[in-house]
């Protein structure tokens, strides 16, 4: 019985190591979305409150609409990850961070118009949802903000700057990659280059979060996407989310 | 099917730990940090803080042969093994910050000495050896930046074109330290074929190179340029500091500005 015998010391692995038991739970439920409207919407607060701010309200969907996600997250140094990036208010008054378009110019000023921004309240802004989504023949999906914005871009309806300050030409790689599922039961997911690199630059996302040596990138599974590495960078919270299963593992078992 | 889900789970999750690896973004060096080197090779054993050189307060004064030719700087941070005796005679550090050198009508301050009063710690000692954050440093930087024609990464500064408009203008001899020599015929732009298939070729341009490097700064250590194709190399050795990653990695752009060097239309 050498699979009954795997089994039970994989279980008596999975009892002897403590921080296991949390993987399951991870594994099966997908964080909570919110609605819609509030689907990529952070509330940053690194020093603001400690400062006697309230914290920053940021909406993702109300900027991607007129910036591709390479502006901020290459161009400017926003980081990927909530309240690690030191944004302050002198680098704002320097043209950095909020600052290279909040300056009176490209949008609204950030000095003297504080309370534009810090709200505290994670609502704030989504109001204006319902009226951009009615004026904008926007292709829908059925997760996150309701907006497929790869198609939405693709098609032109959007035309949201890949720059602000220093154009780069765009590198076009247009492979379509295949990649085995960790489960015998689940469809492998792929994944195009093409939608992703309308958004970004190669950079985004290698060689730091995917390694740019073929087939070295270790520990890519779900757990640990689930845990906001590797895709989960970005589809946990801001891109389509994983509910979206079929989104990257299109021929799913049950012939959908 | 239960069971195989936990079989494979618990498989990861074992597999997970061993290598806790993760596939997560980096933070990027601010701008006013790129290029920046700490040096501590003997600072803390005479309890000194460790020098923070910034390429950026240089690279607009001088070219990188100057410094890592002429004067003979490594190319890794703690690699020269400098210490205050050899700046003291003249060398490294102390070819130019001896006190008497000028630039731009300017003395250039004197780095180390034998005698020194404590006023000279405050003026002379910690404008190199400096500990914690340097609000005037970081200050002075986006003063310079405000001029220059701007870039992606590194210090957002197109070096390059900088130096083209005139805007810098690095000087690229020292009396008493450099010797004049004929500059060599330049080979053309010659396009290095890119190893994954879409990703477009490589047009690299021994004349920009040679503005700021000579050359030797690059051959024969880091590419042996006798022939074409001599010397075999891979993105993922430049990204580990080896060939175009000895300056391409942490001072000139950076690699990550891919669009920069795979230039040929596909």
């Amino acid at each position: 019985m050498p699979y009954k015998t795997g089994l039970t010391a994989a279980i008596l692995i999975a009892i002897l190591l403590a921080p296991l038991h949390l993987w399951g739970d991870e594994f099966f439920n997908l964080p909570q979305l919110p609605p819609p409207e509030g689907f990529g919407t952070l509330l940053i607060n690194r020093t603001s409150v400690k400062k006697g701010m309230k914290p920053v309200v940021f909406s993702h969907w109300q900027h991607r609409l007129k910036y591709t996600c390479r502006v901020c997250h290459g161009e400017l140094e926003f980081t990927m990850e909530v309240n690690t990036t030191e944004i302050t208010e002198m680098g704002n008054r320097r043209g950095r961070f909020c600052g290279a378009c909040h300056n009176g110019k490209v949008a609204f000023k950030a000095n003297g118009n504080c309370d534009r921004c810090h709200t505290g309240d994670i609502r704030a802004g989504s109001e204006k949802f319902p009226d951009v989504v009615a004026a904008t023949p926007f292709p829908r999906s059925e997760f996150g903000n309701g907006i497929d914005w790869a198609a939405a871009l693709r098609n032109d309806v959007i035309a949201p700057r890949t720059f602000l300050k220093t154009k780069s030409s765009d590198l076009p790689f247009d492979k379509l990659l295949v990649l085995e599922a960790e489960m015998s039961m689940i469809p492998p997911a792929v994944f195009p280059h093409k939608s992703h690199t309308d958004w970004l630059d190669c950079s985004n996302c290698h060689p730091d979060i995917f390694n740019i040596k073929k087939k070295t990138t270790k520990h890519f599974a779900m757990a640990a996407i689930l845990r906001g590495e590797f895709c989960g960078a970005c589809h946990l919270n801001v891109a389509f989310p994983m509910n979206d299963c079929m989104r990257c593992h299109p021929k799913n078992k049950a012939g959908v | 099917m239960k069971q195989i889900v936990i079989f494979t789970l618990v498989f990861a999750a074992v597999a997970g730990l061993a290598f806790a690896q993760g596939g997560v973004k980096k933070k990027r060096i601010p701008p006013f940090e790129y290029g920046r080197v700490i040096i501590n090779n003997n600072s803390s054993k005479i309890g000194l803080a460790p020098v923070e050189f910034d390429h950026w307060l240089h690279r607009d004064k001088f070219t990188c042969r100057l410094c890592h030719v002429d004067i003979g700087f490594a190319m890794k941070a703690g690699g020269t093994q400098i210490k205050a005796a050899d700046n003291i005679r003249g060398y490294f550090c102390g070819a130019c910050h001896n006190g008497k050198r000028e630039y731009a009508g300017r003395t250039i301050f004197a780095a180390c000495s034998t005698e020194f009063s404590k006023d000279d710690v405050k003026a002379r000692c910690e404008r190199c050896h400096v500990t914690g954050k340097n609000q005037k440093k970081e200050d002075a930087f986006y003063k310079f930046v405000e001029k220059m024609p701007k870039e992606r990464f590194g210090n957002g500064i197109n070096w390059e074109k900088a130096e083209e408009d005139g805007l810098i203008k690095p000087i690229d001899f020292l009396d008493g330290i450099s010797l004049k020599k004929k500059s060599l015929a330049m080979q053309k732009e010659l396009s290095i074929a890119a190893k994954t298939e879409g990703i477009p070729d490589i047009i690299f341009s021994h004349k920009k190179h040679t503005v700021w490097n000579g050359c030797e700064v690059c051959h024969p250590d880091l590419f042996v340029g006798i022939k074409k194709g001599t010397t075999k190399y891979s993105m993922p050795e430049i990204f580990e500091g080896k060939y175009c990653g000895a300056c391409h990695a942490t001072v000139a752009f950076p690699v990550t500005d891919c669009q920069r060097c795979h230039t040929k239309p596909v």
